[in-house]
Order: C-alpha cells, then structure tokens, then sequence
C-alpha cells in the first residue's frame, strides 16, 4: 500500500488576462505517493507546470484543497509557503537558475543552509551529492556561467535535494539541454528516484516520461488520464509501447 | 531624432522611478543653485540699486560739534578734494547707545535727525517703509521691525548714559546709516521729540556729513583722508565715520554666511546627481545589453544610441532645473524676510534671468559630461556580445564570502556577498554618506557653537566679551582701578579700549589697546603669532595683512591726527566685527600715536551679579567720569540672537535635504538591485526565503559600506570642517575657525544616520514582496 505525500481536492487555477479569466487547472482531484517518479505530460498551455507549481506550494490555488503530508499548504500566506517548501520540497528547473554571482558550492549552501545550523553536516551532505552527480570539487568552486548546461542542471538538482525533500518537483529538467546532457540529468533523478526520492516531473518528451512510473496526462486543466509504467528497466521496449499506447490514446 | 525618440521612449518606460527619482535630486540640486546664485549675485547688487535710489553717500562722518566755522572748514576740505562729487552738511546730534531689540540690547553710535530734516536731504536720503499719524515718537530703520517692536509700540533706546521709552511712528529704509551693522544707526525724530532731546542735553549738537565721490572703490581711502584732515583741524572732537565699501559688507553678513551654506549644499547635490546618473547609466547599460544588442545589430550607431542617453538625461535635467528654479523662486519669499530682517534693507522678489542661465548651463553641461563618459562602454559592445548578454557581469576570480569558509550566518553572508560584489553601488554610497558625513559634522558644529552656546562663534563674530564695559574719563582711571580691585562682585578688571587709526597709505583701522593681555578673555582673537608685548609691535587683521602680503616681521606705518609711527607685526587677528580692519597695540604702543582721553575697562562680574544694577551704581558712584556704561552680555545676546535664528534654519533646512538625498539615492540603489536581482529573488523565495529574509539580506548588504563610510565621513569630516568653514565666512574677515566640533552629538549623528539608512534600504526594498516565484514558471524575468 503507497502511502500519500501530497493529495489535491478541487484544484484549480485561474489568471486574469486583460480583464479575461482564465481558467488553466478545473477541478482536479489527485494524490502523488511516497517513492513514486510521477510524471505529468500534456500538450503547451495543458496547465503542467501550473499543476506542478501548485502542488509544491510555489503557487497559489484559486480554489481547492493541497494537503502535504497531511498539512493543509492552500491556505498559507506567501511566507508561510516559503517556510514549507524549505523543508518539505526540492525544485529543478528548465532554465536551471542559478544565481550567477554565487559558486556552485555556495549555490548548494545558500539553500542547505536556510534550514540546518549544522554546517558541518549540510557540506558533507552537498559534498555527497556532488559525489553521486560527479560534479568533482574543482567544479564546485567554479561559477555558473562557467558550467556546460548538464554540469549546472546537476548542480540544480544537487540544490533541489540538499534538505533531503519529500518531493522533488522537476519542471521540464531536461527541456534546455542537448540529448546527450539531457539523459545524464535524467539518469541522474531516475538514480534518486531508485534510492527512495519521490520526484514530480512536468515533460514533453517521451523519452523523459518513460523514466516515471506513473504518467499523469493533462489536458485543458483536467487530468485526462493516468498510466502506470511499473518501475523503469533500461531498454525495456515493452514500456516504451505502453507509454506510446497511452499517448496516442489521449490524443498525444 | 525620430529614432533617439523612439529609443528614450523605450528607456523611460523601463525606468521609471529611477526617472522620478534623479527628477527630484536634479530638482533639488538646482533650486539651491538658484537660490545662490540669486542670493550671492542680486541680493547684494540690491544694495547699489538702493543706494542710486536714495541717492546713498560715500562716505558718513559724524563729528560731536556743530560750530558753523567747523562745519565752513570741513565744506571747505571737500569742494577743494577733486574726488568729491557731491555733499550735505546738517545738524544732528550724535550719541553713542543701544535698543532694546531681539531680546538684548544692540549697541551702536546713534545719529538722532529730525525727521522732516531727514528727509529733505539731497544724498543720503530717507526712504519711509512705514508711517503712522503719531506726532511724537521716533521712526526706527526696518531693521528693528521686529515683532516685538511696530508702529504704535514703545521702544526702549539707551541715549548716552539714559534709557529712553519713545512711541514707534514708524520705519524707514536708509542704506548708509540704517543698521547698527554700519557703524552708525540713523533715529528719526517728530519735530517735538527732537527738541525735547536736545534741551535735555543727552546728546550734543552735532554735524552729520555725507559725501559722494566720484569713484566708489576709493570710498575707504577717501574716509580715510577726510577723518585724518578733520581730526588734525579739530583733534578734541570725537568723531565716527563710516564708508561705501565697509556699509556694503557688514549689512550682508548673515547673507554671505547663508549663501555659502547654500552653495557648499548646492554643490553637495549635484555631486550625488552626478555619481547617481553614471551609477545608473551603467546600470541601464548592464541590464538592457541585449536590447542594446538588437538596437546594434538592426544598424543603431554607438553615438545614436549614446545621444539617445544624452537627449533623455539632458532633457530631464531641463525640465527638473525648471521646475526646481520654479521652487527656489517659491522658497525666495522666505529666505528674503529672513534675510531683510538682518540686513534691514527690503529686497523685491523678481525674476532673475543671469542666475537662471547659469544654473541651466552647469547643469547642463555638468551632466551632459557625466552621460557622455559613462556611455562610453556602448561604444565597445558589439552587436553579438550585446545579444549573448554582453559582457560579464562577475569577477569569477574570486568567491566573496564562501559559504562552507565564512563563520558569518548565511543572510549576513550572503548580505556581503552583495556588497562586495555591487561596487560601483559602493562607491555611490561612500560618495553620497561622505557628503552626508560632512554636513552632519556641519550641523553639529553649528548646533554647538552657535545654537546650543554661541561663545565660539561670538568670539569669531564680536570679538572679546564679557559682561560690563565701564567707559572712564582717563583722569579718573586710577580711582576707578583701585576700586574695583576692592569690589568683590568683580573678578577681573582690564583695559579694552578701542579708537580708530590710519594705516598710512590704507584704510582706517580699529586700533584696540589694552595694558595687559593676558587678561582679554577670548586668546583665540589672535590666530597667528602673538600679541604685541612692546610698544612698537601690533598684532593686525589677517584679512587686511593678507590683501598687503604682509608676514610676521614686517613693518607697518599708523597714524592718528599728525603723528605717525612704525610697528613691527607680531601676530595676526580675526574679529569678523570689524570685517578684517582691525589691529591690536599696547597701551604704551597707542600712546606713541595719540593720548586717549577716555578708555573703556571690561569687567568680569560674579555669577549672581545683577550687571545692570552694577552699571548704574558705578555710574552713580563715577558721576561726571563715567562716560558710559554697557552691559555687554545683553550685547552679545542681542547680536546672537540674530545669528542664532539665522543657524536654526539652516541647520534645519540642511539636515532636512541630507534625509532626501538618503532617500533619493537609496531608492535609487535598491531599484537597481532589485531589478538586477529579480531572478535572484525568485529563486530564492522557491528555496523558501521569506519576504522579509529577503528585504533584510538587501538592506544589509547596504549597511557595510553604510557604517564605513559614515565613520570615515564623519572623522574626515571633522578633521576639515573647521578649515571648510573658514572659506566660506572668508568674506567677513574669518580665515581660520576653532569652532568645538560635538563627539557627542557627531558620534550621535552617525548613529542615526545608520540606522535612518538601514530603516530606508529596508522600506525601499519592500518591493521584494511582489517577487513571487511563479515569476520563474510564468517567464516574466
């Protein structure tokens, strides 16, 4: 039995657009598990990263109910959500960002740091992670702007894990990078994932979703539908048609 | 133009509160110009429009007799003097005295006319500012309109030894003789009041001479010339004389004081203008790169775009200088009835176009200078590295503060990592706090020394002062010595005696003597060297030495009547009073020139000592060989009093502006980093910083460079405040000041500067608030 780490009741979102509302998330009801690589697919303007950001409490419902680990996150204030994502969520981004003026290391810190006073601790565990990334320490010491793409997203995800997070949530992590650096990432978060971390992942890439093992499909702000691919296995072809299957069958 | 428009268009929209922002410093910078400009060049030209207008003299003599041969002679000496233009000889009667005014008494030497006589004078004439029906009484200059003396009013007037209650009829304007400032103060009175005086006999016939000559810049030499004639023709007549060039001084004091104070802040202003505007031009250069890449690359020249910053910041500066010339013209009205009421001389408010010109062109000019050098960096973009974001915004060589080294706590690290990354801020914020710094010590000085207790400042203004000045007939002086050596009320009792010399192939000196100096209580009057000890030494105003190139060692020709003498400088003097004319003798070294047949002891009393009340028992006790008695505490309040108000304005005004020029530059900072850093924000709140972590972090980052400069500032500045000042009173004769500079309230000062400071970064910060991290998932960066 997969235990609920998030749950959402009702959601929905809307944004007003010169004086237009408009409606991104409907109703949406959805739990995401303990362990799971949930990946949330659709096509652009679906509401994917709109979902994503709501349930990690970057943003706020218009209407609905999220409850984290059985907390109610909907109702906080912008600070009370900044509190709550420290402890309880990591984020990845598509454009990474890293804050240019700071090194990778202190990039790393600046969110270790926010939450435990043992420095001690908070170093070694980044350098762990930098270790498991193999981000070796002379590139730790280096600045943003000196790191190819896939080096500075595993600093993100490094950054995204260094409180040890319930969630890790993953806006299209690959979607600024080449193929070949955009597998490492991948390899990177499915090697967390196989170590107990619960990710989130918003994609368009079929060759990203087929690292989940549960595959949301949204569309117009509904889930249309979900799969489950079952733990992922190098090179099985057999998931990479039932995910195909799937697709196709909401309109992919 | 249509392309530069299109381009300041785009800027404008972007920058906004920056815009506002540089509007109201621009502003601020150039209605104080204007406000110097009008007050240092109109409002003393104001003085010889008046003159024309009344038909002012060159030069006053005043001399207690009325003899019609003395008055044939001294008509005589002036029809056959070629310089002599025009001159009016009338009656008068002339009286040294005092009125009761702001709150003390002014001493001055009093020529009493009648008024209808006044005012059918052909040069010197009297202007009546305000009349009355009132047939008895006195009509006073403007000066003394205060509101505690007006038309209808009793005014008290010490005539001689005698206090004189008169009803005010009214006020006139007289530019030679309208002020105790010019040595001589003019009382109007009724036909009835006159005679009255004159068969009291408080005051002695007198002649009141008025001269215009034919050249005004020889008006000293020419006072010179016709006391030394007088005086050797009629040497037993006390006479005082005054001139153009010392009269167009001495009533414009407070306003040379108050326009270098504006000018020192005027200049302050447009320092920070300037370092603000290149801080932010390189701001705007940094973070629009990639617009300035398009604009390149779509076949914009460096120099289009440069003279698109040019014709923006140039065109702010039109309309903010505009504007705040419009202030300083609001402002004027104020600062005008402020300044009347000190030089006693009313001033017409009207447009000024010269000062309006002047303000245009510096500012102009000053900031087209300032946007053409810090644009310079366009010229160097290319199109592509302008579109790859153009070049570096770090310095990769080093990793301020990291994080796994430092022992600081992570926002106050992260707070420093700000600031040694941001330092062309720091170096706005040094240049501003340092301006700040200097104007604090400034207040400082000025709350000390003139507010809170003025003793310095009087002393650089008045000279010596103590409480009593017992005026004796010189036969009378060994009695009177021994006696007040008995008196136990007095604690100290010395020679203080003024009269007037002639610098041989000069002007007229005040020639003060005294037997023993080490009894003088203000030591600080002789600023270099030391007074004279023998009789053939003087100690002379630096001032005048200094017009002479005179050193320490030099000889110097005095004269009185016929006699002249050599002396031998021993030191220099500094007593604004007498606006650089001034030396000091010995007793015996005066005697060379001249037997005084009076002399004027100071007296120090006992705390609980009543000094009025002793005044008139030692007239009383003297009789006939007291000449006349002063309190010359009451003096010194008077005089301050004036200067006093005029200080609490200023120090007001100016610590008002500090607060604005904080703001101003702050916000400016703030915006920049908060534009700059909006992604930085962003991230960070995803993290899980809080607003106010955030709004602290910044306000932080600021305080560093905040507290260093500030300290620095504030010592630096104490160090050369003293010298600072002395530039600007260097027109009334100051050219050193030992003015106490406050640790206490300068140490209290940069606290609250500090704390103002992180206040305002964190209020100007707020905006952080609306950073929300769905900036980072809507692409609104």
């Amino acid at each position: 039995m997969k235990k609920t780490c998030v749950e959402a009741e009702n959601l929905s979102k809307s944004f007003s657009s010169g004086g237009n509302l408009q409606h991104v998330l409907k109703n949406i009801d959805l739990e995401l598990y303990q362990g799971d690589f949930t990946v949330i697919m659709g096509a652009s303007g679906a509401g994917k990263s709109t979902l994503l950001y709501a349930l990690s409490g970057m943003d706020t419902p218009s209407l609905g109910k999220i409850s984290f680990g059985g907390n109610i996150i909907s109702d906080l204030d912008q600070d009370g959500l900044a509190v709550f994502r420290r402890k309880h969520c990591g984020f990845v981004f598509q454009q990474i960002y890293l804050i240019d003026g700071m090194s990778v290391m202190d990039n790393v810190l600046a969110a270790g740091l926010l939450i435990s006073k043992d420095k001690k601790a908070v170093i070694q565990r980044a350098k762990e992670l930098f270790q498991a990334v193999d981000l070796p320490e002379e590139t730790q010491r280096k600045f943003p702007a000196q790191l190819s793409g896939g080096e500075a997203q595993r600093v993100g995800i490094v950054r995204g894990l260094i409180n040890s997070p319930e969630v890790l949530f993953a806006d299209e992590p690959t979607g600024a990078l080449n193929s070949k650096t955009g597998l490492d990432v991948l390899d990177t978060l499915t090697k967390f994932n196989e170590q107990g971390q619960s990710v989130v992942m918003v994609t368009h890439d079929t060759r990203s979703a087929r690292r989940g093992n549960r595959i949301l499909y949204l569309k117009d702000g509904r889930i249309l539908g979900e799969c489950d691919l079952g733990r992922y296995v190098h090179g099985d072809k057999q998931r990479h048609e039932k995910l195909s299957a799937f697709l196709t069958e909401m309109g992919w | 133009m249509t392309e530069k428009m299109l381009l300041i268009r785009g800027n404008l929209h972007r920058t906004k509160g920056q815009v506002i922002a540089e509007i109201l410093l621009i502003l601020l910078a150039a209605g104080m110009m204007n406000l110097w400009l009008m007050l240092s060049l109109d409002y003393r030209q104001n003085f010889d429009r008046v003159h024309k207008k009344l038909n002012g003299e060159h030069v006053t003599l005043c001399i207690a007799g009325a003899e019609e041969q003395m008055q044939r002679d001294i008509a005589d000496i002036l029809e056959k003097e070629k310089r002599t233009q025009e001159f009016s000889i009338d009656d008068a009667m002339y009286i040294p005295g005092g009125i009761e005014y702001n709150g003390g008494e002014t001493t001055t030497s009093f020529v009493l006319l009648k008024k209808e006589d006044a005012l059918n004078r052909s040069i010197g004439k009297i202007e009546l500012v305000e009349e009355s029906e009132y047939t008895e009484g006195v009509y006073l200059p403007m000066i003394y309109k205060t509101g505690e003396i007006t038309v209808g009013k009793k005014v008290s007037l010490t005539i001689g030894s005698k206090k004189m209650t008169y009803q005010v009829c009214g006020f006139f304007n007289s530019v030679m003789t309208g002020s105790h400032n010019c040595g001589m103060c003019e009382i109007l009175l009724t036909e009835k009041t006159y005679q009255e005086l004159e068969e009291k006999g408080y005051a002695p016939q007198s002649t009141l001479v008025s001269v215009r000559i034919a050249d005004k810049s020889e008006s000293e030499n020419f006072e010179t010339m016709l006391n030394h004639k007088v005086s050797e023709k009629y040497p037993l007549l006390s006479t005082i004389s005054n001139s153009y060039a010392l009269v167009s001084q001495s009533r414009y004091i407070s306003q040379m004081i108050c326009s270098g104070v504006v000018s020192a802040m005027a200049f302050f202003v447009l320092m920070i203008v300037l370092v603000v505007i290149a801080s932010n031009i390189r701001n705007d250069i940094q973070e629009n790169m990639k617009n300035l890449g398009v604009w390149k690359g779509l076949g914009y020249q460096s120099r289009q775009l440069i003279g698109s910053f040019l014709l923006q910041f140039l065109g702010i500066t039109v309309l903010a200088a505009l504007v705040g010339i419009a202030l300083s013209y609001s402002l004027f009205p104020g600062v005008n009835d402020m300044m009347v009421s000190q030089t006693g001389i009313p001033y017409e408010v009207h447009f000024l176009p010269i000062p309006l010109l002047i303000t245009l062109t510096v500012l102009w000019g000053t900031v087209a200078v300032t946007v053409w050098f810090s644009c310079g960096r366009i010229r160097k973009i290319t199109p592509i590295d302008a579109l790859r974001q153009g070049v570096q915004t770090h310095n990769f060589k080093r990793n301020y503060v990291p994080l796994d080294q430092t022992r600081l706590p992570l926002h106050a690290a992260l707070s420093m990592k700000t600031t040694l990354t941001e330092r062309k801020h720091n170096v706005t914020v040094w240049i501003t706090m340092w301006m700040v710094s200097l104007i604090m010590v400034f207040s400082g000085l000025m709350l000390e020394n003139v507010i809170v207790d003025m003793t310095p400042f009087m002393e650089l203004v008045v000279g010596e002062s103590t409480d009593s000045c017992i005026n004796i007939n010189t036969e009378a002086e060994e009695t009177f010595l021994r006696e007040m050596e008995k008196d136990d009320r007095v604690e100290k009792v010395y020679l203080y005696h003024s009269q007037t010399v002639e610098h041989i192939g000069g002007a007229e000196l005040v020639a003060i003597f005294s037997d023993d100096f080490s009894k003088v209580n203000n030591q600080k009057v002789v600023i270099e060297g030391r007074f004279p000890e023998f009789e053939n030494e003087a100690a002379v105003a630096v001032k005048y030495a200094r017009e002479n190139g005179w050193n320490i060692g030099d000889e110097i020709r005095l004269g009185e009547g016929k006699k002249e003498e050599n002396y031998i400088i021993s030191g220099f003097t500094q007593i604004s009073n007498n606006l650089g004319r001034d030396c000091i003798l010995t007793r015996e070294g005066y005697e060379r020139l001249s037997k005084p047949g009076n002399l004027s002891y100071y007296l120090n009393l006992s705390e609980d000592v009543e000094i009025d009340e002793f005044n008139q028992e030692i007239s009383r006790r003297f009789a006939e060989d007291v000449n006349r008695t002063l309190n010359v505490l009451e003096v010194v309040n008077g005089t301050s009093a004036v200067y006093i108000s005029l200080m609490e304005v200023i120090v007001a005004a100016i610590l008002l502006l500090s607060v604005l020029i904080i703001l101003f530059v702050l916000y400016l900072l703030a915006r920049t980093i908060l534009n700059k850093k909006k992604k930085e924000y962003g991230v960070l709140k995803a993290l899980g910083f809080t607003t106010a972590q955030l709004i602290f972090q910044t306000a932080l980052s600021f305080m560093p460079t905040v507290i260093l400069s500030t300290v620095t500032g504030l010592i630096v500045s104490s160090w050369v405040i003293n010298p600072l000042t002395a530039v600007f009173l260097r027109n009334i004769g100051i050219v050193k000041c030992t003015f106490y500079v406050p640790v206490g309230f300068t140490a209290a000062a940069g606290i609250w500067v500090i704390v103002f400071a992180f206040a305002a970064a964190c209020l100007l910060s707020w905006r952080i608030k609306k950073t929300v991290p769905r900036v980072l998932l809507a692409n609104e960066l």
